[in-house]
């Protein structure tokens, strides 16, 4: 089960009355009846660059215009898409890639304008909206013995009404120990699965005494804590057994490990990963910081869509990586760029989304969006309609009053073929 | 505003005791109620003298009781033993650290926005000093003022002092109203009108956030203009809209209606107000204190000294509530005196209902936030009475916390075992036994502190060394690749380990908390407490914005992570040395209860369902989570509580030829549980003791294996 705690969504309606209806799997049945037909995602990992990444350093070059700044465009693997020559790597990735130029932001602070990417909504004085992370746990099945939303590097929009249950699964570090996975320093194996069995002994003495759903529930919650410190899946944290030229080719950076680390973690059933990273405000020194973003970033997100390609796994898994802004299109005096909202892109792949596209247009300085203006809740929209989920179901919060998953965004259909 | 004295409330505090004065009790109230409602079952029965000394300890100071304390208590006369605990546990300190979480959840305090952290503070002071609650809502209401200088006015910046926001908080913090709805359509469940809603917010209208381009200091004050317009934008063209007055949408006793609670509280004023004349040197009463600012104002003012020269004055300092920057808003002390009259049932009905779904596990009217026509009171004559004996006392907190803790609806029992859920419910709605309760995130973490003798050492010293070593980097003189001696380095701190420490620091930290915390990786179960004295200090040394809300550690911590060296500098040459370090890692814990709160995203109590604060309406989470037993069960608070330490007492039993587990077993379950073991439990831990590899570390499996159950951390 998911975290769900309000109403059973389509999926699990279907799911929990049988798995499989004449050996055709649901997902196949919704897609025969037409309603899931581009529902290929089941899983993303979501690449968080806070700050307000530029998008004429990276996506959208301006190519012979007084706002192109200091990089030169470079071709790619799709013919006719340029992007920044700060990835030249992933370049030749391309095809496998989307990116949307259009996305026409309204909020200039970084923290409304990150609130907004991240949950769709605009912040209000009292109530508190969900992250899409949240959203999509909310929605979908647990198949992992792993927390189903785990977040890499820094903490992920909290789940709001949706409750505790969708909150992310903090990793501080990729590849450092979380001391919460195992028994206390001093405690082996031996000893720590005898205390279990004790404590559970215990806790069924009590139960005798008392009765309440409650205290089945404590005892369900340790059951999957323990099955989760003794879960292979465990592995999928670990990165010191891997081989020092798969890290090399990620880039032995904590982007890089967060990278392999949630390649790894989908792999094991997990349904959103998001990879944090800072240092995107770059009002001074715009191109030094770009490059140096660039040597961090290509390498791993390159490896990332080349290896989750080659195994078939991206297919069914959505790479995005988004911003809550642009960058200005005038270079500042410091050789910076300031906060820019009206437009600015984003890049996806996998989960069902048609590679080597371009969606939209900025005009050609890069000042506004030119075709197909894209509304921020658009790409919350598509992210669920890659999942199969209903991005207008309501959801109710602690006040009763009914909520959409995603605030009035529709799905960039074009997206996806 | 804070050095509010209270006097005379120690009279009204043991009136209210035994409510002689009406003769008539909460208990007999609530059976005659019962009776009319035609409830024919009867009472579940009293816990037993321990269960209710650890109820009442978890409840009213927020931990179980030490075994100092059990002794103590048993050591009272059997009649009187209750009361006299509850005495004690209001006149603890550990009271209104408790206190302050719940009003902390109820107001929404968070101590890193502007002016939170004094007015956590505030709050807290406001608890110790039995503030009356009528006259510390009415405050945090009406208060402009700067952020930390008039700690109220952190209520009124944690929603940004917008007018709607604070429509719907006052309404549903105070009143327990669920308006917010009619921000946007007329209320879907209940009488309330669009209308209404703008009404209400037009109390705010004239206020502002305020902040300075200079100080960055925050504040508030009122403007000419409100903002508030009706119709609302999208009923109306622009050119239709007017400028709303605001009203009050809620009823009130009429005037010319006299009650007897209200007589009651007009002459315990009136008595107050004696006293306070007949005192010598007598504080001076908070109207005296606005009125007496105001003169000061005036005059400064007469005489040209501008604003800022009259802030800086110390004469002004305390009384700035009034200055002409911030000047008063009379619509809310409009807002406020129709909030907190006694006149307004709501006010003290809501209230009593949340202190007593806290303590009892189920109010009145639930939720405790929904307070309307067609979800009326279970049981609305005890509610009243319970409400009106709160008034009559003068609103004193202190008493209304003991009248319900002597009530025998807290001294009940639960369920017993074997009655199905139906009739359970029938039993816990007629308050004829109580619902199970978990203990808060911050009890549930200073209960295992006590019970596992962290507060303090208790192991020897030397007893925990640990040897570890580390990696730091080592500067390079130019050109010559010689490492630069450590005394040098530490000096111009280039030596650096890898968590970002200079050994210097690290050195100094060995014997800290946070250090014996193991550095980051425990660093989610630290409890750093907060002075709430300096908090409220008015001096203007002391800033009490947002980085008073972190501790000095956290800031020094803050610090050093700011100079972790990501990279190295250009031009200098380092090497990386492995060096050995022994540490003291001698555990000791402290209150979670005086934290900055809410704690940070992760932390043990925010784990165990501390909430955020950040939304109306947000409940405590009181679900179990994976989450919360891997940190139970892994983390580090419940290890070191389980292992034996020499100094505590059990370890004498533990050690020798002949260990006395019996003894030992016994003493564990009066520490843990409150309770003696039964035989069965004890044949049980003995097996545990003696099928472990030694016995300090089979008593240790044991004492982890109670602090992990069901039974330590539900209320009995």
């Amino acid at each position: 089960m998911a975290c769900r705690e309000y109403r059973l969504s389509r999926r699990t309606m279907i799911g929990a009355t049988s798995a499989s209806i004449l050996g055709f799997s649901i997902r196949d049945l919704l897609a025969f009846s037409g309603q899931d037909h581009s529902a290929k995602a089941e899983h993303v990992i979501l690449f968080w660059n806070g700050g307000g990444m530029s998008h004429l350093d990276t996506w959208d070059p301006k190519p012979g215009r007084p706002t192109q700044g200091e990089f030169n465009p470079i071709s790619t693997s799709v013919p006719g898409m340029q992007i920044s020559e700060i990835f030249p790597k992933l370049s030749k990735q391309m095809h496998h890639a989307a990116l949307v130029r259009s996305i026409a932001g309204t909020q200039g602070a970084h923290g409304r304008a990150t609130y907004n990417v991240q949950t769709s909504y605009l912040p209000s004085t009292n109530l508190r909206h969900p992250g899409v992370g949240s959203v999509v746990v909310h929605e979908l099945d647990n198949n992992s013995d792993l927390p189903p939303y785990i977040t890499i590097s820094g903490q992920a929009r909290r789940a709001g009404y949706l409750g505790q249950r969708c909150e992310a699964y903090y990793v501080a570090a990729p590849g450092e120990k979380d001391p919460y996975l195992a028994f206390p320093q001093g405690i082996g194996q031996v000893r720590g699965d005898r205390r279990l069995e004790e404590l559970a002994k215990m806790n069924k003495r009590f139960a005798v005494k008392k009765e309440d759903a409650r205290l089945t529930s404590t005892q369900t919650s340790i059951d999957d804590a323990v099955r989760l410190m003794r879960s292979p899946a465990l592995e999928a944290f670990e990165l010191d057994k891997i081989d020092a030229k798969t890290l090399a080719r990620y880039g032995d950076t904590n982007f890089g490990r967060g990278a392999l680390m949630a390649k790894r973690l989908v792999e094991k059933g997990v349904r959103f990963v998001q990879i944090n990273r800072g240092g995107f405000d770059t009002h001074s020194n715009n191109f030094t910081a770009m490059a140096n973003h660039g040597e961090v970033m290509d390498p791993a997100l390159a490896s990332l869509i080349e290896d989750l390609s080659e195994t078939g796994m991206l297919e069914k898994t959505m790479v995005i990586m988004l911003s809550e802004f642009g960058r200005t299109p005038r270079i500042n005096d410091n050789a910076g760029r300031d906060h820019w909202a009206p437009v600015f892109s984003g890049f996806m792949a996998g989960g069902g989304i048609k590679g080597g596209q371009v969606i939209g247009s900025s005009d050609e300085d890069g000042f506004m969006p030119k075709d197909r203006p894209v509304q921020v809740a658009d790409i919350n929209a598509s992210m669920c309609h890659a999942l199969g989920i209903d991005h207008e179901k309501e959801v109710m919060t602690p006040l009763l009053r009914p909520m959409k998953l995603v605030d009035n965004g529709s799905p960039i259909m074009e997206l996806f073929s | 505003m804070n050095r509010i004295v209270v006097i005379g409330l120690a009279v009204a505090g043991m009136m209210f005791a035994n409510n002689s004065l009406i003769g008539e009790t909460i208990d007999n109230v609530l059976k005659t109620e019962n009776t009319q409602l035609g409830v024919s079952r009867s009472s579940v029965g009293f816990v037993d003298d321990m269960a209710f000394i650890r109820r009442a300890s978890v409840d009213l100071i927020g931990r179980i009781p030490d075994l100092v304390e059990v002794h103590e208590f048993q050591s009272w006369p059997v009649a009187t033993r209750r009361e006299q605990l509850l005495d004690k546990l209001i006149a603890h300190p550990r009271f209104a650290d408790r206190w302050t979480v719940f009003f902390a959840d109820l107001l929404r305090l968070r101590s890193a926005a502007d002016g939170g952290a004094a007015l956590v503070a505030h709050v807290h002071r406001a608890i110790s000093e039995d503030q009356p609650y009528n006259e510390l809502a009415s405050a945090l209401i009406s208060t402009n003022g700067k952020a930390g200088r008039s700690p109220e006015v952190g209520f009124l910046l944690g929603d940004n002092a917008e007018p709607m926001a604070m429509a719907s908080v006052t309404s549903q913090v105070f009143l327990g109203v669920r308006i917010s709805c009619a921000q946007c359509h007329n209320h879907p469940f209940d009488v309330w009108t669009r209308r209404d809603f703008y009404a209400m917010a037009a109390y705010f209208g004239k206020t502002r956030r305020f902040q300075s381009n200079f100080t960055r200091v925050v504040y508030t004050s009122e403007t000419d203009q409100t903002s508030i317009k009706w119709p609302p934008e999208d009923e109306a063209e622009t050119s239709e809209r007017r400028f709303l007055k605001p009203s009050f949408p809620f009823p009130l006793i009429a005037a010319d209606e006299h009650p007897e609670f209200i007589t009651r509280y007009e002459s315990l004023l009136a008595a107050k107000a004696a006293q306070l004349a007949q005192a010598e040197n007598a504080a001076p009463s908070l109207n005296d204190l606005l009125s007496d600012a105001d003169d000061k104002v005036k005059a400064a003012t007469s005489k040209g000294v501008d604003a800022g020269v009259a802030e800086a004055a110390a004469e002004i300092s305390k009384i700035d509530v009034t200055g002409s920057l911030y000047r008063r808003s009379e619509y809310r002390e409009q807002l406020a005196a129709h909030i907190t009259s006694p006149r307004n049932r709501l006010f003290a009905e809501s209230f009593v209902n949340r202190v007593w779904k806290k303590m009892v596990g189920r109010g009145f009217v639930e939720p405790v936030d929904d307070f309307r026509g067609d979800n009326p009171a279970s049981h609305p004559e005890t509610l009243a009475f319970l409400a009106d004996e709160f008034v009559a006392h003068g609103y004193s907190f202190k008493s209304l916390v003991k009248m319900i803790a002597l009530s025998d609806v807290y001294q009940q029992k639960q369920a017993p075992y074997g009655v199905d859920t139906i009739e359970q419910e029938a039993l816990e709605v007629a308050f004829l036994a109580n619902p199970m309760r978990r203990m808060i995130s911050e009890s549930l973490y200073d209960s295992i502190v006590t019970a596992g003798h962290l507060f303090g050492v208790k192991h020897s010293p030397g007893q925990n060394e640990r040897v570890y070593q580390e990696q730091i980097r080592v500067l390079l003189k130019d050109g010559e690749g010689k490492a630069v001696g450590l005394g040098d380095a530490v000096a111009t701190a280039d030596v650096q380990n890898l968590a970002g420490e200079t050994p210097a620091k690290a050195m100094e930290n060995q014997n800290s908390q946070m250090k014996n915390n193991s550095g980051g990786a425990y660093r989610l179960e630290e409890a750093i407490e907060l002075d709430f004295d300096a908090l409220l200090m008015q001096d203007d040394e002391v800033s009490l914005d947002k980085m008073v809300a972190k501790s000095a550690e956290e800031l020094e911590a803050e610090r050093m992570a700011m100079q972790r060296p990501t990279k190295a500098r250009p031009g200098m040459k380092y090497q990386t040395k492995t060096v050995t370090r022994t540490v003291d890692d001698n555990p000791r814990f402290s209150s979670s209860l005086r934290m900055a709160t809410p704690a940070r995203e992760g932390h043990f109590v925010r784990v165990f369902g501390q909430p955020s604060r950040a939304d109306l309406g947000e409940k405590r989470d009181d679900t179990p989570t994976m989450r919360q037993s891997l940190m139970m069960l892994n983390g580090r608070l419940t290890h070191e509580a389980s292992r034996v330490g020499d100094l505590e007492p059990v370890h004498t039993l533990l050690v020798g030829a002949k260990p006395q587990l019996v003894k030992a077993i016994t003493l564990a379950y009066h520490e843990i549980y409150t309770r003696n073991p039964t035989a069965a439990e004890i044949q049980a831990g003995q097996q545990i003791i003696t099928e472990a590899a030694n016995v300090k570390a089979g008593f240790a499996d044991l004492r982890w294996i109670m602090l992990n159950s069901n039974e330590f951390r539900f209320i009995p």
